[in-house]
Order: structure tokens, then sequence, then C-alpha cells
């Protein structure tokens, strides 16, 4: 395996005795990212994604990605149980993925001690897979095919894991988060004295239910928390005309530079992360979403190197080079370049100028600036060679 | 996850994220595709995976060591470009990934029974010049 070790991939399972982990994990990522969920919501169709990847997958089609079912990103409702899933899974993995590739080595280094039976290193997978999962049935058995003390000591770890996570009182799923003594909803620590006053004005509300114990904590916490972000809602970017939408943007706080198609997907991306943002459990601060629209300024939006339709570059030579979208999204290019080119040049020239704008690069083959620059693409490029 | 893709499915390159090379065989007796293994070409874009990537057999001349021609399907020009519902912008879905669309194109293979290529397939590799994701494929038919 050359995948660098701090990427964690459900086949990492794969190769210990707890191959059917594999599945499970994968049943906590997000289908779109692959990731484990992050702030998930379900869809009217009942699939679950992480907030940002739905959004963004609704914004560009408007679909479900499993199952094609139109949705709207207001119908979208947070998925809290698999998020404490996600949580708790997260938490658990490194010491149980740890655990079961020692005792995947161990097996392996027993195997060269000891060559004779070969059923061994193929057993767990097998027992896994084939009959139904018990442990103890498997551990029962490579006791009997492994006395060595060794085998025994990797044995007697397994039920020490499971406490681990079982009795503590204090489970944290969140590093760095302190309960509230009286709702045990997690919380940052400086936010707890401010907390503590909701419970004084309406004690009754927040009764400590002890009958759930400490796990199930959280969740009533999410439930109570405090009044959500106000979200953004969509706008109809057609009717908006590219003023409005300028000034739209500089309200919300974000760059409002470029043509108006760029605008509009800065919009989109904006209201997605904020969105997302407002299904968190713990959200983060505006200025952290601005790096994330930053990030995305420079990978997908304005500041974008490479096939991105914002951006000059050298992509207008490729033989896949789509004329079409490079035409739309420069439209504004070309008519402020014509309406320069004829002020310059005079009503006498102007004619020829209408057949020859001065693109914002050299890519022209004249073929791409005639006028029937809007009709299909297939009119338009000759760009072969 | 090269070490537990399925059957017939092997990673060839995949050093950075925006191309990658498959090489894909089929299974069956199909005396079509009988013992040969093909190379597929993954190109993805920026918004992968809410937007498709592109997907194209390509050839590999003898002297590589691997020499890969392309499949011959009424769905596959000459070129190496692939008409598949899966990889256009209409039929794509972002739950879609490598191994998926491996697969898709091993069963559309599979599938097949007809040793020719698509009509009009010489006027196509001599004049197509737009990205795979913008021809308008017409997905008439579902027996492939």
């Amino acid at each position: 395996m050359d995948t660098p070790s701090d990427i964690s991939d459900p086949t990492q399972w794969l190769e210990t005795p707890l191959s059917l982990l594999a599945p499970l994990e994968s049943a906590l990522r997000c289908q779109v990212c692959k990731e484990f969920f992050n702030n998930p919501v379900i869809t009217s169709c009942c699939h679950t994604f992480c907030s940002i990847c739905i959004r963004r997958c609704l914004s560009a089609e408007g679909k479900c990605p499993a199952c094609r079912a139109p949705d709207q990103e207001l119908k979208l409702r947070r998925n809290w149980a698999v998020q404490e899933l996600v949580d708790a899974f997260q938490t658990a993995r490194p010491s149980v993925l740890d655990f079961s590739t020692k005792a995947a080595q161990q097996a392996q280094v027993e195997e060269r001690e000891q060559p004779v039976n070969k059923k061994r290193k193929v057993a767990p997978v097998e027992d896994m897979q084939t009959s139904e999962p018990r442990p103890e049935r498997r551990r029962t058995r490579s006791q009997g095919h492994y006395p060595q003390p060794e085998q025994h000591a990797a044995i007697d770890t397994v039920p020490e894991v499971i406490e681990d996570s079982q009795d503590e009182d204090e489970y944290i799923p969140e590093h760095g988060l302190v309960a509230c003594p009286i709702c045990n909803r997690k919380m940052k620590e400086e936010a707890v004295f401010s907390h503590l006053n909701v419970h004084e004005e309406s004690p009754k509300k927040a009764p400590p239910n002890s009958s759930f114990g400490p796990l199930r904590a959280p969740q009533k916490g999410l439930v109570l928390s405090g009044k959500p972000p106000e979200r953004i809602p969509a706008i109809n970017y057609s009717i908006l005309k590219e003023n409005a939408l300028r000034k739209k943007l500089s309200d919300l706080g974000i760059p409002n530079w470029g043509p108006k198609q760029l605008l509009h997907k800065r919009h989109t991306e904006w209201m997605n992360l904020w969105n997302a943002n407002c299904d968190s459990k713990i959200p983060k601060s505006k200025r952290e979403l601005l790096q994330e629209l930053d990030i995305w300024e420079r990978t997908q939006g304005g500041l974008a190197t490479g096939p991105s339709p914002f951006v000059s570059s050298s992509n207008v030579m490729r033989k896949d080079f789509d004329a079409k979208e490079w035409s739309s999204s420069h439209d504004d290019d070309f008519k402020r370049l014509i309406a320069n080119a004829r002020k310059k040049a005079g009503a006498k020239i102007a004619p020829a100028t209408e057949t020859a704008p001065t693109p914002p690069e050299p890519l022209v083959n004249s073929s791409l600036a005639e006028p029937n620059i809007d009709t299909d693409a297939d009119h338009v490029i000759d760009l072969s060679g | 996850m090269q070490d537990h893709l399925p059957p017939g499915i092997a990673m060839v390159k995949s050093e950075n994220l925006e191309e990658w090379q498959m090489d894909i065989k089929v299974l069956d007796t199909n005396p079509l595709y009988l013992d040969q293994t093909y190379r597929l070409k993954f190109t993805f874009s920026n918004k992968y995976p809410i937007e498709p990537p592109e997907v194209q057999f390509i050839q590999c001349a003898e002297s590589t060591g691997t020499p890969r021609s392309i499949p011959i399907h009424p769905h596959i020009y000459s070129n190496g470009i692939i008409c598949l519902d899966l990889l256009g912008s209409s039929g794509w879905s972002p739950v879609q990934n490598v191994e998926s669309i491996c697969m898709s194109l091993q069963s559309m293979l599979t599938a097949n029974t007809r040793d020719e290529r698509p009509i009009g397939d010489q006027e196509f590799v001599a004049t197509n010049r737009r990205r795979i994701r913008d021809i308008n494929f017409v997905y008439e038919d579902d027996n492939v």
C-alpha cells in the first residue's frame, strides 16, 4: 500500500481479522466525497450525504445523486444519529485498527514459525465472511490452533479495548469540549457559564435524564442547541441584474469582483458553505468559511488555473476546448472589447471589428470570433491541429 | 485501494488527481474480447465528482510492453471515445467512481455480440473536437 498513513480507507480493514468492518466503515462515509459523513443530512428520498456535498449536487443538478429523485435543499434535514455514529466510530477507529493490524501481523509471524497449518491465514477471513461473525468462536478456534503465549496476550486485550470505550464515565466525542453539569450537553469550556443561564431561566426544561446514560447526552444537547445561524436563501440569478448581484455579494461580506457568471458561482458556493455550516453541531466562524471560499476561489473560482471557464489559460488550444462555454463566459469581455475597438477605430472600420474582436488572449482562429459565436459549438470550432 | 479491486480491473497509473489509467478485462468467454486487456484513461476536472470524469479507451504500442487496442463495440469509436450515458452530464451521478465506471464498461463489453463500430465512426473520428461530455449522444439502444 502506498497510501499515506494519514489517509484512512475502508480497505485498511481487509488485511486484518476484522475485515467485516470495511463495509461498516463504507456505510459511514459519504457516497459523494468518500470521506466520513460531515454534518450528515437526509434527503426527501431518504439518502444521507454530507451537508456540503448534497448542497453542491443539488445546486448543480437538483437531483439526488443516489437515486436521481428531484429534491430541494430546503427539504434537507439533519441526521444527528449518523453524526454520532461517525463520531463514535472515528474515535474508536485508530485503536481498533491498531489492535487488529497487530493481530494480523502476529498471525503472520506465527505462520512463519509454524508453517504446517496452511489454513490459518485464510481462516479468520473465511470465518468472518461465510459464517455469522462470532468473534468468540473465532477466538476459541485460534486459541486451539495456536496455543503460544503471545497469542493469548493478543486475545486477552480484546475485552480491554471494548471496556475502554464503554465504561468511561466521561465519554467525550469531540476533543476540547466539556459537558454542562446540568444537561450534559457538550460545549466549549468558555461557553459553559453563559450556557448555565439557560437552566436558571427555565430550570424544568432540561432535567438530567440519566436513564439513557452519558452516551445519549450529546443527542439531547443537539436538539436543545440554541438558535441556529440564519440560512442564506437561494436567489434566482436570471432575474437579478449584475450590479444587484454584486451588491448582494458585498452585503454578504464576500468578494464581489469578476463577471456575472463568476458572481453567480461564488454566491452559490458561499450559500452552500454557509447553509451546510448551519447544519453543524459546532458551527465554524465566518472567518473560517471565508477561508474555505478562498480555497474554492483558487481551485474552482476566479483564481483557478487550468480548465476553468473564468480564467484565461492555454486550454483554448486543446482539442476538447469548449467554445460554447468560453463564448458565453466571455460574452461580456467580447462585447466590451468590440465596443472599445469601435470607439478607437471610428465608424469607418467598425464593420471589420465586428468580425474580429480582440479576444482576451491570442486564441483565435478567426472562426471563433465570427458573429455566429453563440450558435452551436459544432459550427464554431475548428481548432484542429 | 489497488489491492482490493474487483476481478479484471487493475490500476495502472494514479500518481496525480488529474489523470488515471486503468486496465480492464472481460472475464467471460465472449470471443470478441477473449484474453484481451484494454487501457482506460480517466481525466478528472476540478469539479469531479460533481461533473463526470472524461473516460476513453487508449491505445498502447507493442513497444511499451503492454500493447493495448481499442475494443470493438457498436458504442465505442475507433479513437477510444465511449458512448455511455453514465459518462455524460445527463447520466452521471457523483456517487459513481472509478471502480463503478470500470465495472460498467466491463459489463458493456461482456453483453455485446456485435463485431462493429458505431455508425459514422470514420466521420466522427475525423471531425470531432468537442469535449467528451459535451457530445450529445443519443442513447437509444438500451440493449448494449
